[in-house]
């Protein structure tokens, strides 16, 4: 067959091909390669990225994960070791307000043109997409949501306590850990004892009050919010919670409980998406639990957004862009953030993704149908106990004093409101 | 001597250390028990329990079983990255250290208390401070990312603390000996072979014990400076314990915890022997 060409489609055709991007060009020239760091490593954190990393090699990627065990400090350790030895990861994992903070260490990859082909801007909650574009350019790309504030109810729990109403206010949740308490619960409360856990009262508590007042003392540090009304009767909530945990948890975990929790010993439990996947592998049931948004006093859903993201720092290698180019790929896919989600528990960044299959629990599709009405509501924040409201020093500053508040009963409410203001001013 | 062990001070004795053993020792029987309890078990019952089944399948999962990642090899080849850099890098700081007190406390030369202070001085700098600077040297040698890194790293921060313990050891030395010695025309290097050398088994031997635990128990510079496969074990273990995402593998942690103190619980029952025979050696004498 003969291959016929007119003069005019060869000129188009080579200058379309002089006008790709470097990293397109190299796609098709190179196999694509990516060094990634993350400290998903264990649990369905790791399976999760490990299945990720298999779709990578289908599609013909060579894929390099450095799990980084421990927790986000020793990640950003080696972050900063490679970034200083000039050996940035293709690709690393990093989330909320770090990501600008550490794009002005780093140059990194523009990926406006791969979101715009993917069409992934439309589909994204508005306050995470700026997360991911500092500077008002997409360098990284978010890829599984959490809401820190899911009300989890016990079966057993509500049956014992003869309640089948699931508490949308604070002042129904208040009713029922009351009821709880009067029918012989110690601790209608099941928590766990560490900072991210005690943050999660909190975030819980003031964003369900007023989401409004939350963004603008949390996530913007407004001062005379930090100090206002909403702020002091979250602490007020808070301190209700506390009187109704079991205070001998020391620093363990919120899984610790999980047994009591079950049982119907203890009622309700405030935490993200991840604790169907730790109920499910102690052995629990589906059954055993009820999961709705976390109380509102607005009733309508207030989303605390946890998200993790990958952000791509700029390398030269050509099998190296052109691994960042399918990563960018994969972690838009639907299939992808679908694929991903069903391991770890969490819902996809994409509110376009059907959630009806056989795949996702009633917890994740309630988790996503929360956050498309918090989206329309505008009430969808960002989580301070999970590093997405604010930098690591302030977010530190402020869990120091939610803590403490949570642990030291002697201090008032608005003590606290104070000491929450003082840890901010001296932060900033 | 039957009328002394029954003396009622030698049972206060008795039970006062007892006590405190006890004390000491039932964290450890947490951890013995739970290496032996599924992990399912305790999460459904409590994390202080009798075994109801023993679960030895916890030893082969922590051993050669437990995914980081990808990779599902338990703690094993972690245990050998952590072999590779601790056995070099106490030899190598126990050698260095010791050359370097006797060099510090038997000769005297312009500046010694000098040098002595300066290097102890490496005990007070905080671990997160030296990161940066250590980033630079191994980005220039081209050591990042191996363990012959880590190796250098442990073995010249080791310094300090070596250079420290031989130098107190060596300066209750007789110089009446060096000074023969010489006399006889012995040099540096010879004293230091021949006369001091065999003088310093009790405190080579802490210097051991406290190097080898030290490296094999590091975590931060075998976290940041190496990746994936390479990482020492306390990496891997971090890695067991660390997820948020998933129900505490108790069981498995446990066993893993236990297969990776075996080393240095060993170096101090062997060494904790020859410490005790160094010391009554010159007594006897």
């Amino acid at each position: 067959m003969p291959i016929t060409t007119t003069r005019r489609r060869l000129l188009a055709g080579s200058a379309a091909t002089l006008a790709l991007p470097a990293f397109a060009r190299a796609q098709s020239a190179v196999k694509p390669r990516l060094t990634v760091i993350s400290q998903w490593s264990a649990g369905s954190d790791g399976a999760a990225i490990t299945a990720l990393g298999k779709k990578f090699e289908e599609k013909g990627g060579v894929w390099q994960h450095s799990p980084v065990p421990g927790f986000t400090t020793e990640m950003m350790n080696k972050l900063r070791a490679q970034i200083i030895a000039g050996d940035p990861p293709a690709c690393s994992q990093l989330k909320g307000p770090e990501i600008a903070a550490w794009s002005k260490i780093a140059p990194t990859v523009n990926l406006d043109a791969l979101v715009a082909a993917a069409g992934y801007e439309k589909v994204v909650a508005p306050d995470l997409a700026r997360l991911h574009k500092p500077g008002g350019k997409w360098i990284s790309l978010p890829l599984q949501i959490y809401s820190t504030n899911m009300l989890f109810l016990s079966k057993r729990a509500m049956d014992k306590a003869k309640a089948d109403k699931i508490p949308v206010t604070w002042a129904d949740f208040n009713d029922l850990a009351e009821k709880m308490k009067a029918g012989g619960m110690a601790y209608p409360i099941a928590n766990g004892g560490t900072r991210p856990d005690d943050g999660q009262k909190f975030e819980a508590s003031f964003a369900g009050i007023s989401p409004a007042a939350y963004r603008a003392a949390i996530m913007n540090l407004d001062e005379k919010t930090l100090k206002g009304p909403e702020i002091k009767a979250a602490f007020a909530q808070v301190r209700k919670i506390a009187d109704w945990m079991d205070p001998n948890v020391g620093a363990q975990p919120y899984a610790t409980n999980l047994k009591r929790f079950v049982d119907g010993d203890m009622g309700m439990m405030i935490q993200g998406g991840w604790a169907q996947g730790v109920l499910r592998n102690a052995g629990f049931k589906f059954d055993d639990f009820i999961i709705a948004p976390g109380p509102s006093d607005n009733t309508k859903p207030v989303f605390l957004l946890n998200a993790d993201a990958f952000i791509f720092w700029q390398r030269s290698e050509p099998d190296l862009q052109a691994g960042q180019t399918l990563m960018a790929q994969l972690v838009m896919d639907p299939a992808i953030q679908t694929m991903y989600s069903q391991i770890t528990g969490s819902i996809p960044v994409r509110t376009d993704v059907d959630l009806s299959g056989a795949g996702w629990s009633d917890g994740q599709r309630r988790t996503a149908s929360a956050l498309k009405d918090a989206v329309a509501n505008n009430q969808t924040v960002l989580s301070l106990a999970h590093n997405m409201a604010q930098e690591n020093g302030l977010t530190a500053a402020m869990i120091d004093v939610i803590t403490e508040y949570v642990k030291n009963k002697t201090i008032k409410p608005e003590q606290a409101v104070t000491r929450l203001a003082e840890a901010v001013e001296g932060a900033r | 001597m039957r009328d002394r062990a029954f003396a009622p001070s030698r049972i206060f004795i008795y039970l006062l250390v007892s006590s405190i053993a006890a004390a000491y020792l039932a964290p450890l029987v947490v951890v013995v028990l739970n290496s032996l309890r599924t992990n399912e078990e305790i999460a459904q019952a409590s994390m202080i329990g009798w075994p109801k089944h023993w679960a030895w399948s916890n030893y082969i999962a922590a051993w050669s079983g437990f995914c980081v990642a990808e990779t599902c090899a338990g703690i094993r080849p972690y245990m050998l990255n952590s072999a590779l850099v601790t056995i070099p890098a106490t030899i190598f700081s126990t050698m260095l250290g010791a050359i370097a007190g006797y060099a510090v406390s038997l000769w005297r030369f312009r500046g010694d208390s000098w040098i002595y202070g300066i290097v102890t001085l490496g005990l007070f700098l905080p671990q997160q401070m030296r990161l940066l600077p250590w980033t630079v040297v191994l980005r220039d040698t081209g050591l990042i990312n191996t363990l012959t890194g880590l190796v250098l790293i442990h073995t010249i921060q080791g310094l300090s603390f070596t250079t420290l313990f031989c130098r107190n050891y060596y300066i209750a030395i007789p110089h009446e000996l060096i000074r023969a010695a010489r006399i006889d025309g012995a040099g540096f290097f010879r004293i230091f072979w021949r006369i001091i050398l065999p003088l310093s088994s009790p405190i080579l031997i802490v210097t051991v014990i406290w190097q080898f635990t030290h490296i094999w128990n590091e975590f931060l510079y075998g976290v940041t400076f190496t990746t994936g496969q390479q990482q020492p074990v306390t990496a891997a273990l971090i890695a067991l314990s660390a997820a948020i995402a998933d129900i505490p593998q108790h069981g498995v942690q446990s066993a893993a915890v236990i297969i990776a103190a075996l080393p240095t619980l060993l170096i101090y029952l062997f060494g904790g022997r020859y410490f005790v025979r160094g010391l009554t050696a010159g007594a006897i004498k």
